[in-house]
């Protein structure tokens, strides 16, 4: 058979695509319509798959992409005239809209959308983990398999928890519009949290499926970038993609060909990515540009400063902790002061270090987590109570963690053992 | 060489559960696929309702179908060329749309020289 050259589709370019047409068909359509704007979409990418095999890959897919969602919600449209007497109006704008592929700032209007549609996945009137669940489809283009993959949960959970998100957005019509003067820095936090709780959901060590978390820890980057360009832009958005941008540097380097964990102290530092690392240290220095200190602020001076050592030895140990206290200060988060632990013993020692784990033993909020024995048994082990750091890592194992990371605790519980 | 007819017949269930990830793998797939050495034509069916023509007592009738709701349509088809029926079997055992439907092979009669 003759051999066509069609031109080769970019990486992601269904799932990147898929985000951005939803939300310029939903722009148009109204929230309330939703289902009607991803099933076009999702029609556009069935007919692609189809065709594009034997048709060969048009000349600008994503303009295909773009044109064929339209066209078939320009027919359900003319079908159900589910908007009455708006209906011919509707048609009319979404076959203009069709138009504007062609138009040079395509692109910028389109991120609008697109941001959009972030600020309404993250409205207040949605439950926190429905949040990032809805954000991943509508706006990463996820998949709901490949969320339940990385949220470890069952397909089926994931499919009846959009559901229900969705039947929130149509009921109560959530505008997909920028939020109002008056509440757009309550807004824009919510939107932070849910990126950065998307990131850490994909950055999370679980065995296998490592590409899919990089992709999620990438999306949540790129959102971030795209809040951080817009007229949303503030110093602690550009804090929070600099701490992405510096974990997500460390992926490549945080497991073995194995898939068992490597701490940062004996991570290969040749794998960071140096892309990301200035990329990270760029948004950082936009960061301090204004007066603002945000916990995002303080969390990106951490990955900073472990970024900017040569060496683990070279660690600026000092500032760690000093930015740790700031970060207890701000938040009083006893996950933090676990985190602030390790850096104690570096700066005065694992006696101080297990004095300031203390007060957190008993915090509710930390009960059943791994990394508060995890913690402590490294403490004790410094200390030589051996004894009593392999007690504390078989307690960190009964709790609920991942298959690395229980691999990870096995050895810790071997060495201190001899 | 015989000439074997690999007819796509599609189930629109599989498809529908893909995320749009899984559908560019899917393209990816089928395009490598074309470009076998021993695929000598493939097309693609157009997904509107095709017609039925069938005499009924006595004269022809036309009817819209079938439906692409329906389960099983036929889609597309290739033409593959093998040795045997076996090597047939063999060469289209990775065939992407093996999770998007069902493939029937059927070797093509060719008149006797």
């Amino acid at each position: 058979m003759e051999q066509e050259s069609s031109p080769v589709l970019l990486e992601h370019l269904f799932r990147r695509q898929a985000g951005r047409i939803v939300s310029s068909l939903a722009g148009l359509l109204g929230s309330k319509h939703l289902q009607l704007a991803e099933d076009a979409v999702q029609e556009a990418m069935l007919r692609a798959a189809q065709r594009w095999p034997f048709q060969g890959v048009p000349e600008s897919p994503e303009g295909w992409l773009f044109r064929v969602a339209h066209n078939h919600a320009i027919s359900a449209l003319r079908r159900e005239r589910s908007f009455g007497d708006k209906t011919d109006e509707l048609i009319a704008a979404l076959e203009s809209n069709t138009q504007r592929v062609e138009d040079v700032d395509i692109e910028e209007s389109l991120r609008d959308d697109e941001l959009r549609m972030i600020f309404m996945c993250c409205h207040p009137e949605l439950s926190q983990d429905v949040r990032v669940a809805l954000s991943l489809k509508l706006v990463g283009g996820f998949g709901v398999g490949e969320i339940a993959r990385i949220f470890l949960a069952e397909e089926s959970t994931i499919a009846q928890r959009l559901v229900r998100a969705k039947r929130v957005v149509r009921e109560r019509n959530l505008p997909l519009r920028m939020p109002d003067r008056a509440k757009v820095r309550e807004r824009l936090d919510s939107v932070l949290d849910v990126i950065y709780l998307m990131f850490s959901g994909g950055y999370a060590a679980h065995s296998g499926e490592e590409l899919i978390r990089r992709d999620v820890c990438l999306e949540a980057l790129r959102l971030g970038r795209l809040v951080s360009d817009s007229s949303m832009a503030a110093p602690r958005v550009d804090a929070l993609v600099a701490l992405m941008a510096l974990q997500a540097a460390r992926l490549g380097a945080r497991t073995d060909a194995a898939g068992d964990l490597v701490l940062l102290e004996e991570q290969d530092r040749s794998l960071w990515d140096d892309e990301l690392i200035a990329q990270g240290f760029y948004y950082f220095e936009r960061s301090i540009a204004g007066e603002e200190i945000s916990v995002w602020h303080v969390q990106a001076a951490i990955a900073a400063t472990y970024a900017k050592a040569e060496s683990w030895e070279t660690i600026d140990w000092r500032s760690i902790l000093e930015h740790y206290d700031q970060l207890m200060e701000m938040t009083g988060s006893p996950v933090v002061a676990l985190n602030r632990a390790v850096a104690v013993i570096k700066v005065h020692g694992a006696e101080a270090a297990l004095a300031a784990l203390a007060p957190v033993a008993d915090h509710p909020a930390v009960h059943g987590y791994h990394l508060l024995p995890a913690v402590r048994g490294r403490v004790l082990a410094e200390l030589g109570q051996f004894a009593e750091a392999e007690a504390a890592f078989s307690a960190a194992l009964a709790c609920d963690c991942t298959e690395p990371e229980k691999r990870f605790l096995r050895k810790q519980m071997e060495l201190v053992r001899g | 060489m015989p000439k074997y007819m690999l007819l796509l017949h599609d189930d629109r269930q599989a498809w529908g559960k893909l995320g749009p990830e899984e559908m560019q793998k899917a393209v990816g797939k089928y395009l490598a696929w074309r470009n076998k050495p021993f695929v000598v034509d493939g097309q693609r069916l157009d997904e509107q309702t095709g017609r039925l023509m069938q005499k009924k007592n006595g004269s022809v009738s036309i009817t819209n179908g079938p439906f692409m709701e329906s389960k099983e349509v036929l889609g597309g088809y290739y033409t593959i060329e093998a040795a045997s029926f076996e090597d047939a079997v063999k060469l289209s055992n990775d065939h992407p749309h093996i999770d998007f439907g069902t493939i029937e092979i059927r070797e093509v009669m060719v008149r006797p020289t």
